[in-house]
């Protein structure tokens, strides 16, 4: 006979199986489904354990006026997803098994993730699906899905959940709520009643913010003018190898003055003048945090940061890595090092690098300065896959182990050579660099890149012949776009936004239209949008009013703010701006109508036109037949009758290149279901003869 | 009033994002005629041809030499020198 029933709550149904594994006495607990929702019987120390995962947030946060042509509005509450969310009918059965399971349990377990949005969705839903359970229930708090974790976890059970922490993820729900809805409400009334036309526009507390960055660096590469400056190029012969060197000026202002420079050098002999040698240490690099870990595979395999967050996620559920939603630096000893690099050794291709480490009396790793409270850095649980991992899974899961190894090694020993060389009266410089000894390097050389420049031997006095000098006619350059790594690390730096939604609303300025491409390109949309709230509302946009609100929320976290007082410091200075808007009502909505209307333009923009070279290749519809097809701009002119067929089904989008072979603007074209295939609208291109 | 480039409404006669590009024009000129002693129309075509030139300053570039006000203009004041 059983005694108490305990119902535990996760928050993905990977998770839900793994906590349910690790705390049944067997490890083999009981599946089973009510309405297609998966839970975990299991039985531990004479109690029933009913493990069940939530899908994600269960509830949100809705506004009680649904009318969206109204705004302002600032009474919200929480509601079930389904109600609001078109998308989320699945969640309703998935409350009422929860609701169920809960009525039948005699205590409650939150085992959600230990962090801002895992304590608010478990909050919700012990408060609203479970009858009034958030105040009795017990917490499970934990960094990894290891059963030695999992199980001292619910043997180290707090007695509650972390209040301080609901009340500041509640705070930002209220407060992102009452920031879009009503933003994006003015924007999308004032457009509508202008142009009678329904758009999507949006903005909101950190996207508004984050779309100014990327407007302002669009503005100072759009509008920029290089100036032009000189630079010379030499190699010098040593011991029959050429090498390359550096003038002592990167930057000449003049032609002339550059080839002067290259006609008193140019087949000279010059003489090595001093040779200066420096040793110096590279620190391992500390830990990854889920920023870091981001950048790194950004500039390592150029996952995006969503895709990246995505993959460590699933590498977290598998119980391969610990927790990566953390801005944590830190390695405590707790976590056990040891244990965790003989549990890696097992593996074929760190068998060695394992044993180099533990072969050490003592593994002290190099922390990195930042410290979250709730979870260490992110590091590899020592667990060996169950399943073939994939590619990007391989490669995330491989940084994360290499980088864990490099932080308990030494420091690498490099060596840097600087020669000048005297040739005419100037000076030329001949670098080298080599690594003396590797240190962590020897951890994670895959993911290095090699810059050792190896220099013969040099005695100052030596004599070289300048084989090569060239002058080199330069532009200064545009300041570099952002792209979806470095907006990251932006937003990071300037405090808005947390680890969790970062990455989701860069996504969303994606999706809006404001921005495209890798190299993130402003739209028309999108610098309009920022303009007019910039005219009429700039504190919207400030980012110092983000962060105020970020901080505030800090502070609520820690129990030194209430949460009404920042709802209401909230209320107080969004009102003014709402009021605003809605007295320039006609102005902002005939400059948000064009703005769209541009939008839409562009997006059936294809090119400019090869036939007459003045008009533009737009994606048109017959006004006779109704059929798509791509025509020129200059055809209602009566210049150009340049056209091009379009397939009838699916849907179409400039590609944004040319084709290689034929020249001629690309199209995309998708089908629902299916791959898009990019092809050439010229149907003579040569690039298709095989498929004629 | 619209920009008479990309017909933003204005109150001048280019929108702020293409005054921008002109006041960037006006004030790298000098360096130009410095370094390379060009007149300010070739100066303008250099800019329409230059990778690193921003798709406004190119646009500003190309309003000012089809408009004509290249040498009515800013030329009078930046390029008399190297025209002579």
């Amino acid at each position: 006979m059983q005694g108490k029933t305990v119902l535990i709550l996760c928050e993905k149904p990977t998770a839900a199986q793994r906590v349910a594994k690790a705390l049944d006495e067997r490890g083999d607990p009981q599946k089973q489904e009510t309405e297609r929702v998966p839970h975990y019987v299991a039985s531990r120390d004479g109690k029933r354990l009913v493990v069940v995962a939530a899908l994600g947030h269960l509830y949100t946060v809705a506004p009680s006026v649904k009318d969206r042509n109204v705004f302002p509005v600032f009474e919200f509450q929480w509601v079930p997803r389904y109600e609001v969310e078109r998308d989320a009918r699945e969640t309703q059965t998935w409350i009422e098994v929860i609701s169920e399971l809960s009525r039948k349990a005699q205590e409650c377990i939150l085992a959600t993730d230990y962090d801002i949005e895992g304590a608010t969705l478990g909050y919700t839903i012990l408060r609203y699906a479970c009858g009034g359970k958030e105040k009795e229930a017990k917490r499970m708090k934990f960094s990894t899905l290891t059963t030695g974790e999992l199980e001292e976890s619910y043997r180290q059970l707090s007695d509650h959940i972390e209040f301080s922490t609901v009340e500041a993820g509640i705070c930002r729900h209220f407060l992102d709520a009452m920031y879009g809805i009503n933003l994006s409400r003015a924007m999308t009334v004032a457009a509508k009643q202008w142009s009678g036309r329904y758009a999507v526009l949006s903005t909101g507390r950190v996207q508004g913010p984050t779309l100014k960055f990327l407007v302002s660096r669009e503005r100072r590469i759009s509008s920029f003018v290089p100036t032009p400056y000189w630079g010379i190029r030499a190699k010098v012969e040593i011991n029959g190898s050429l090498y390359e060197v550096e003038y002592e000026r990167d930057v000449i202002e003049s032609r002339d003055e550059a080839q002067a420079v290259v006609n008193e050098c140019k087949g000279k002999k010059g003489k090595v003048a001093e040779i200066e040698v420096r040793k110096f240490l590279q620190n391992p690099l500390a830990p990854f945090d889920l920023g870091a870990l981001q950048a790194e595979a950004y500039s390592l395999f150029k996952y995006t940061p969503r895709r990246t967050a995505d993959i460590a996620e699933r590498l977290y559920l598998e119980a391969l890595i610990s927790y990566p939603r953390t801005s944590s630096q830190k390695l405590p000893p707790t976590i056990g090092y040891r244990a965790i690099l003989e549990s890696l050794s097992r593996e074929p291709r760190y068998e060695k690098l394992s044993a180099e480490l533990l072969r050490r009396r003592e593994l002290i790793p190099r922390e990195g300065e930042k410290h979250d409270p709730a979870h260490p850095s992110i590091y590899p649980t020592g667990s060996l896959p169950e399943r073939t991992l994939s590619e990007p899974e391989r490669r995330l899961w491989d940084l994360v182990v290499r980088r864990f190894m490099a932080v308990f090694s030494e420091p690498a020993v490099k060596q840097g050579v600087k020669a000048s060389i005297t040739v005419n009266g100037h000076h030329f410089f001949i670098r080298g660099r080599q690594t003396l000894k590797e240190g962590w390097i020897f951890f994670y050389r895959p993911f290095m890149r090699s810059e050792e420049v190896v220099l013969p031997p040099l005695e100052e006095g030596q004599e070289v012949e300048f084989k090569e000098v060239l002058r080199e006619d330069k532009f200064t350059k545009p300041p570099p776009r952002y792209n979806p790594s470095s907006l990251l690390r932006k937003m990071e730096n300037e405090g808005i936004g947390t680890k969790a939604t970062r990455a989701g609303i860069i996504d969303t300025l994606y999706n809006r239209g404001y921005v495209s491409g890798e190299r993130a390109v402003v739209s028309e949309l999108g610098l309009d949008v920022i303009d007019i709230l910039n005219k009429h509302c700039p504190e919207v946009i400030s980012v110092d009013f983000t962060r105020d609100l970020e901080e505030s929320m800090e502070r609520i976290q820690n129990g030194n703010e209430k949460i009404e007082s920042v709802v209401n410091k909230a209320v107080n200075r969004l009102t003014p701006v709402l009021e605003e808007l809605k007295k320039h009502e006609d102005t902002v909505g005939q400059d948000l109508s064009d703005a769209v209307r541009k939008a839409r333009m562009q997006q059936r923009n294809v090119g400019d036109c090869p036939v007459c070279g003045t008009g533009k290749l737009m994606i048109l519809f017959s006004r006779r037949t109704g059929k798509r097809f791509i025509g020129c701009t200059s055809f209602f002119k009566g210049i150009c009758k340049a056209a091009y067929p379009l397939p009838q089904k699916g849907s179409v989008k400039p590609a944004q290149r040319s084709c290689r072979t034929c020249g001629l603007p690309m199209i995309q074209f998708k089908v629902q279901g299916k791959r898009p295939w990019t092809f050439c609208i010229n149907p003579s291109c040569p690039s298709k003869e095989g498929r004629r | 009033m619209n920009c008479e480039i990309c017909g933003r409404r204005t109150e001048s006669k280019l929108c702020i994002l293409h005054e921008e590009a002109r006041k960037n024009l006006l004030k790298n000129y000098e360096a130009w005629r410095r370094s390379m002693n060009v007149s300010w129309e070739e100066y303008l075509r250099e800019i329409q041809q230059n990778p690193f030139a921003g798709i406004w300053a190119k646009e500003v570039a190309h309003h000012l030499l089809v408009s004509g006000s290249a040498n009515e203009q800013e030329g009078l004041a930046k390029g008399t020198e190297t025209n002579k």
